[in-house]
C-alpha cells in the first residue's frame, strides 16, 4: 500500500493527539475549594467513575480516530504495487505503448469493446512528460509504428490511438517483441533512460502464452495492461471449413465446418452454408470448450472455382467477426494423364499399358474416358507436360538435363509426378531430380541400380502403412491383398538420415521401398519402385484402386490450404495453364472488384500477379479483409483463395498475466493490470475512510447521547 | 452589659433591637435555679394557683387550704404552678466542616461556623435579657470547653468571647463530646445543638442526645446547612478538598450534581429521622438566611 500524500500521515499522526492536546489545554483549571460534603461527593463520583471512564474513553478514541481517518483520506491510500510505468515517475524515458488490435480486441464484454478499454489505458500512456518520448505500436499480424523512432508529438500519437480499429488479424507477438525491441534499444553507451513497454491487450492463450521477451534490452520495464474481464468471454465461432474433395465433377464432396464453442454450456446453433447459388440451412449441437466438426454433402454441377461461406445465425456472443467464414472451392475436372515412356502404345502388355488402362478406367463427367497420352521423352516440350494434370514416368530411360530440369520445375510448381522406377537408369533419373527440386520435396530414401547378382524377383510387402493412402483402401481385406503380391524388378534403396519414413508407405521384406509418396507445399512426387510388367500387381484386383488412390493423392495434396489469413502475406504460384499476369487480373468474386485497403487504394498497390520463372505468382503482403478473392482471365475464373480470420483469435480465454508474466518477460521487472476489473489502482480506499470518519463522529454523538444523565 | 456588647463582633444591638420582645420559651416544663417566667417542674406554694388535691399527709402543711377544710371538713392542698428561669446550653458544633463557607468566593451565604457564632450570640444575649442563664458547650471530636449556664453580664461577656474566639478543629465525630457534656451537666434545661451534622458517628451523636432527653432535657436541634452543600457550586471543575483530613477530589459538578444532591438529601432526611425519632425539635437551618430572620423564626415557632 502506498499513499498519494505522505505528508498527510504525518499530520495525520500529529493531529491524532489533537483531541488529547485539545482536552489537556481546554481542560478548565480546577478551582480548589475546600467542600465539607466531600463524603456525598465521593460516593457519587465513585458510582458515576466506570461510566464516565467509559464514555470519556470511547469519546476519545472516536475522535482520534476520525482525525486519523480524515488523515489517511486525505493521504490517498493506494493499493497494490506501484506501477512501473506512471505520469508520477520522473527522469528521462523511453516507452512504447503497445496497442493490441487484433481480431479478438474486437469482442465485447457487457457492450464495450475490448479496443475501447485499451484505448482508454493508452491514452493515459500518451501525456506529455518532460523527457518522455513515446511511440505507438499497433499490433496485429504485423507491428505498425506510429514512428520510426519514440517521439515527443504527443499530439499525433493521440491522434492515430484515436483513429487505431481493430484489424481482422491475429496478434503475432514475437513481432511486437522484435519492433518494441528496436524502439528501446539504447541509442548510444551513454543512453541510460528508462525503457519502459506498455502492452495493452487481452493477452490471449492462444496468443501469448509463447511470447518471449527476453530479447528486450536490458533494463526495460514491462507493463502488462489487460483489458480481458475475469471471465472468458462467451464466443461461437467458425474455425475451418475443409472439402474433401473425393468425388468430382458430378460428384458430391462432404463439406467439413469445425465450429467452436467457446462457452461453458453446450449451444444449439443453426449455420447457413453457401456454395455460390446454393443454400443449406443445418442445425448442430456444440459441446462446451471444444470444437465440433459438422459434415454436409454438397453436390458438384460443374467444375471450376466456386465461393461460399459458412455462417453461423442466431447467435448472441462476444466476437461477431468470427461468426462467418468464406471459403473457395475449386471442383476439377477429370485430370488429362502423361506418361512419359520409351515403350510404345503397341507394346502390350507392358507396365505402361497397364498404367495407361489403369488410369483411362475413369470417365469424365460427360461420360466419356479421361484423356492418358503417351510420349517418349525425347518429343516432351513444355506445353504438353503443362497441359497434364498428373506426369507419369515409366520406363523412361535415360533423361537429358532439359527434362530433367522441366520436370523438376513442374514438380516444384505443384504438379504431381508418379515415377515407376524399374530400370537402373531410373535412379539416376530419380537422383537428378531430387538434386534439382531440393529439400523442397523431401525424399525419405535414396534409390540406386540393384546389387549386381541380387535377385529382384518375387518380392512381398512387408509392411505397408494400413491407416493412408492408398493401402487404406483396402481396409480390412488388407492382409489378403497384400498377401498376394508379388513384386520384381525396381532399384535399391536405402533410408536418409534426418528424414521421416512417414511418406514410405510400403516396404519389400529385402528392406528396399516399395512405394514412396512424398507431399509437400511445393510439389508432390511418388514412386512405385517394380516392374509392373515383371509384378503381379497389375494383373490383381487391387492395382486399379491402388493406383487411383495414389493418383488422388497426388492430385489433390495441397486442397483445402487455400485459405489464406488476414493481415498475413499470400503468395500463391497460379496454375501453369493460367497464363501470363498481363492477361489475369485479381478480383473480389464477391463484390466483384478487388480492394485491399480500407481507404480505397487501388488494389495492385498491395496485390500484385507477378510473373516468374516457374510461373504466374500473385502475391499479397497483407490481406486486408476476409473475403474470396480470384484471378481471373477475362470471364473465367482459373484460381481462387480464400482470406479468413485467424481461428486463434476466436479463442478468448486469456493468459493469466499476472502469474505467468514474470516468466514471460525473459527477466524483465514487469507489472501486471487489469484494465477491465476497475483499472487503476485501487485508489478509491479514501471513501471509505471518509465514510468511517463520518460513523465516528456519529458514533461519538451517539456516546454523548447514551451517557446523559 | 455594655462590655460584652462592645467585645464581640457578632452581637449587633442594633439589628437585635427587633428581637428584645420575644422570648426564648419552652414546650415543656423545667428546672432553673431561680424564680423565672418559665414553668417549673416544680409545684409549690408560690406562683400561680393551678388546682386542688386531696391531702395525702405527705404534702407540706403551709399549702394545706384552711378555709377549704374549715368549711368543709376535707383537707385539700392548693397547688401552685412554679415558675423558674432557664438554663440553656448551647452546644456549638466547631468541626472542620462548620467552616464551609468560609471561602470569598462565596459571597451568597456565610460560613457555618460564623452564622452559628451570630445566632448562637444573638440567642445567648436574649435568653440573659429574658433573665434566663445561658451556657456554651464547644464540641468537636470531644467537648472542648463547657462553659455552664450562668445569667450575668460578666458571663454572657465571657460567652460572647468563647463564641468569638471559635475556630474549627478537623474532626469527625461529635458524640463523645455530647456525652462528655452530658456527664458534667448537673441540672435539667434545655439544649440548643447548632451543627451541620456531617460527621461518621451520626447516630452516635443522637444517641448521646437521647441521653438528655431522657434526663428530660428538652432538645433543640438548629441543622446548618450552606446553599452550596445542597447543590454543589456552579463551575466547570473543581478540584474539592476535605475540610476534615478526607483529600482531595477533582471533578466536575455538573456531571454528578442530581446524583450528589440526591445523597446528600437523604442526609438531610436521616438527620431529620434521627432528630424527630429522639423528641427534638428540629429546624432546618440555611446560611443562606438572615440569621437574625432565622433567630425569629425559631423563637416565634418556641413561643407559638
Amino acid at each position: 500500500m502506498t499513499f498519494l500524500h505522505l505528508w498527510a500521515i504525518i499530520i495525520g499522526v500529529l493531529a491524532a493527539g489533537l483531541p488529547i492536546a485539545v482536552h489537556l489545554l481546554t481542560k478548565p483549571r480546577p478551582v480548589r475549594l475546600p467542600l465539607s460534603t466531600l463524603r456525598f461527593l465521593r460516593e457519587a463520583i465513585h458510582q458515576r467513575r466506570t461510566r464516565h471512564v467509559l464514555r470519556d474513553v470511547l469519546i476519545l478514541l472516536l475522535r482520534t480516530l476520525a482525525v486519523l481517518l480524515i488523515a489517511l483520506a486525505i493521504a490517498r491510500p493506494q493499493w497494490g504495487a506501484r506501477p512501473l510505468v506512471s505520469d508520477q515517475l520522473d527522469g528521462d524515458a523511453v516507452r512504447v505503448v503497445a496497442l493490441d488490435v487484433s481480431q479478438s480486441m474486437a469482442a465485447t464484454d457487457r457492450g464495450v469493446a475490448m479496443l475501447e478499454r485499451a484505448r482508454t489505458s493508452a491514452s493515459h500512456f500518451l501525456r506529455y512528460r518532460p523527457g518522455l518520448k513515446v511511440n505507438l505500436l499497433l499490433v496485429g499480424a504485423e507491428s505498425r509504428a506510429v514512428f520510426d523512432a519514440p517521439s515527443v508529438n504527443f499530439d499525433q500519437l493521440r491522434e492515430e490511438l484515436a483513429n487505431a480499429d481493430v484489424l481482422p488479424e491475429r496478434g503475432d507477438v514475437r513481432k511486437l517483441v522484435e519492433t518494441a525491441g528496436k524502439m528501446l534499444a539504447p541509442v548510444s553507451q551513454e543512453d541510460r533512460r528508462r525503457r519502459e513497454l506498455v502492452i495493452i491487450s487481452d493477452f490471449q492463450r492462444s496468443g501469448w502464452a509463447k511470447a518471449d521477451f527476453s530479447s528486450l534490452p536490458e533494463g526495460t520495464q514491462i507493463q502488462w495492461e489487460s483489458v480481458a474481464p475475469p471471465e472468458t468471454l462467451p464466443n461461437l465461432a467458425v474455425l475451418d471449413v475443409r472439402m474433401n474433395m473425393r468425388e468430382l465433377a458430378g460428384g458430391c464432396s462432404q463439406c467439413e465446418m469445425d465450429l467452436y464453442n467457446g462457452t461453458p454450456h453446450v449451444r444449439p446453433v443453426e449455420i447457413e452454408l453457401r456454395v455460390g447459388e446454393s443454400l443449406w440451412n443445418l442445425k448442430a449441437t456444440c459441446l462446451p470448450e471444444t470444437t465440433t466438426t459438422l459434415t454436409q454433402e454438397i453436390p458438384w454441377k460443374q467444375t471450376g472455382w466456386q465461393a461460399g461461406e459458412v455462417r453461423l445465425t442466431n447467435v448472441d456472443d462476444a466476437l461477431a467477426a468470427d461468426n462467418v467464414r468464406p471459403f473457395a472451392v475449386h471442383i476439377p475436372a477429370e485430370p488429362n494423364y502423361l506418361i512419359i515412356t520409351r515403350q510404345p502404345a503397341s507394346m502390350r502388355p507392358s507396365s505402361s499399358w497397364f498404367l495407361e488402362c489403369a488410369l483411362a478406367l475413369r470417365q469424365t463427367s460427360e461420360g466419356k474416358p479421361v484423356t492418358v497420352q503417351r510420349v517418349d521423352p525425347s518429343e516432351l516440350d513444355s506445353v504438353t507436360a503443362a497441359s497434364a494434370d498428373l506426369i507419369l514416368l515409366d520406363h523412361p530411360g535415360k533423361l537429358n538435363e532439359n527434362t530433367t530440369k522441366l520436370l523438376a520445375g513442374f514438380i516444384r510448381h505443384g504438379k504431381p509426378v508418379l515415377y515407376v522406377t524399374s530400370e537402373t537408369q531410373d535412379a539416376m533419373n530419380l537422383k537428378s531430380l531430387l538434386e534439382i527440386v531440393g529439400e523442397s520435396v523431401p525424399f525419405p530414401v535414396e534409390f540406386a541400380p540393384p546389387v549386381v547378382g541380387r535377385s529382384r524377383r518375387d518380392l512381398m510387402l512387408a509392411s505397408v502403412k494400413r491407416d493412408r493412402p492408398p493401402f487404406h483402401v483396402f481396409g480390412d481385406h488388407l492382409n489378403s491383398v497384400v498377401g498376394q503380391l508379388r513384386f520384381s524388378g525396381g532399384l535399391e534403396s536405402r533410408p536418409l538420415e534426418g528424414q521421416h519414413d512417414d511418406d514410405l508407405l510400403a516396404v519389400y521384406n529385402d528392406g528396399s521401398a516399395s512405394i514412396v509418396s512424398v507431399t509437400s507445399e511445393v510439389g508432390a512426387l511418388a514412386v512405385i519402385n517394380a516392374d509392373l510388367n515383371e509384378s503381379n500387381l497389375a494383373k490383381t484386383g487391387a492395382f486399379v484402386p491402388l493406383l487411383e488412390e495414389l493418383v488422388h493423392g497426388l492430385l489433390y495434396h495441397d486442397r483445402g490450404n487455400e485459405t489464406a489469413r488476414c493481415g498475413e502475406p499470400l503468395f500463391v504460384q497460379l496454375p501453369a495453364e493460367t497464363g501470363p499476369s498481363r492477361i489475369l487480373q485479381a478480383f473480389d468474386m464477391k463484390n466483384g472488384s478487388l480492394k485491399f485497403d480500407a481507404n480505397g487504394n487501388d488494389e495492385n498497390k498491395q496485390g500484385e500477379l507477378v510473373d516468374e520463372e516457374t510461373g504466374t505468382v500473385w502475391r499479397w503482403n497483407s490481406p486486408a479483409r476476409p473475403g474470396v478473392y480470384g484471378v481471373r482471365h477475362g470471364e473465367k475464373i482459373v484460381f481462387a483463395n480464400a482470406v479468413a480470420l485467424s481461428p486463434e483469435e476466436s479463442e478468448l480465454e486469456s493468459l493469466d498475466m499476472q502469474t505467468l508474466g514474470p516468466r514471460l518477460a525473459g527477466g524483465h521487472a514487469t507489472y501486471y493490470r487489469n484494465v477491465a476489473d476497475g483499472g487503476e489502482r485501487r485508489d478509491d480506499f479514501w471513501i471509505w475512510l471518509v465514510v468511517g470518519c463520518v460513523l465516528c463522529m456519529i458514533g461519538e454523538v451517539g456516546a454523548m447521547i447514551a451517557f446523559r444523565d | 452589659m455594655s462590655r460584652s456588647i462592645h467585645s464581640s463582633r457578632f452581637l449587633d444591638l442594633g439589628t437585635l433591637s427587633a428581637l428584645t420582645y420575644l422570648r426564648f420559651s419552652t414546650r415543656h416544663r423545667i428546672e432553673g435555679s431561680y424564680s423565672g417566667r418559665h414553668q417549673s417542674r416544680q409545684q409549690g406554694g408560690a406562683g400561680e394557683f393551678v388546682d386542688y388535691c386531696q391531702y395525702s399527709g405527705s404534702e407540706d402543711l403551709r399549702r394545706l387550704d384552711w378555709k377549704v377544710l374549715g368549711r368543709t371538713g376535707k383537707s385539700f392542698v392548693r397547688i401552685y404552678q412554679d415558675e423558674t428561669n432557664l438554663l440553656c446550653t448551647l452546644a456549638l458544633d466547631v468541626s472542620g466542616s462548620m467552616a464551609f463557607g468560609s471561602s470569598p468566593r462565596r459571597v451568597a451565604a456565610s460560613a457555618k461556623l460564623e452564622y452559628a457564632q451570630y445566632l448562637a450570640t444573638a440567642m445567648s444575649y436574649l435568653i440573659v435579657h429574658g433573665q434566663d442563664q445561658v451556657g456554651l458547650a464547644v464540641l468537636d471530636d470531644r467537648l472542648r470547653s463547657h462553659l455552664p449556664p450562668g445569667g450575668t453580664l460578666t458571663h454572657l461577656a465571657r460567652l460572647h468571647e468563647e463564641i468569638e474566639n471559635l475556630t474549627v478543629r478537623p474532626s469527625t465525630t461529635m458524640a463523645a463530646g455530647l456525652r462528655t457534656l452530658f456527664e458534667q451537666s448537673k441540672r435539667r434545661g434545655v439544649l440548643l445543638l447548632m451543627s451541620d451534622f456531617l460527621m461518621d458517628d451520626l447516630s452516635e451523636v443522637f444517641a448521646a442526645i437521647k441521653l438528655f432527653r431522657h434526663r428530660n432535657w428538652e432538645v433543640a436541634v438548629l441543622h446548618l446547612v450552606h446553599p452550596e452543600e445542597e447543590s454543589l457550586p456552579a463551575g466547570a471543575a473543581f478540584r474539592f478538598e476535605g475540610m476534615e483530613g478526607e483529600g482531595r477530589l477533582d471533578c466536575s459538578p455538573s456531571d454528578i450534581r442530581a446524583d450528589y444532591q440526591k445523597r446528600f438529601a437523604r442526609h438531610l432526611a436521616a438527620v431529620r429521622q434521627f432528630a424527630l425519632a429522639g423528641g427534638c425539635d428540629y429546624h432546618l437551618v440555611s446560611t443562606s438566611v438572615p440569621y437574625l430572620h432565622t433567630l425569629g423564626g425559631f423563637l416565634v415557632d418556641r413561643a407559638s
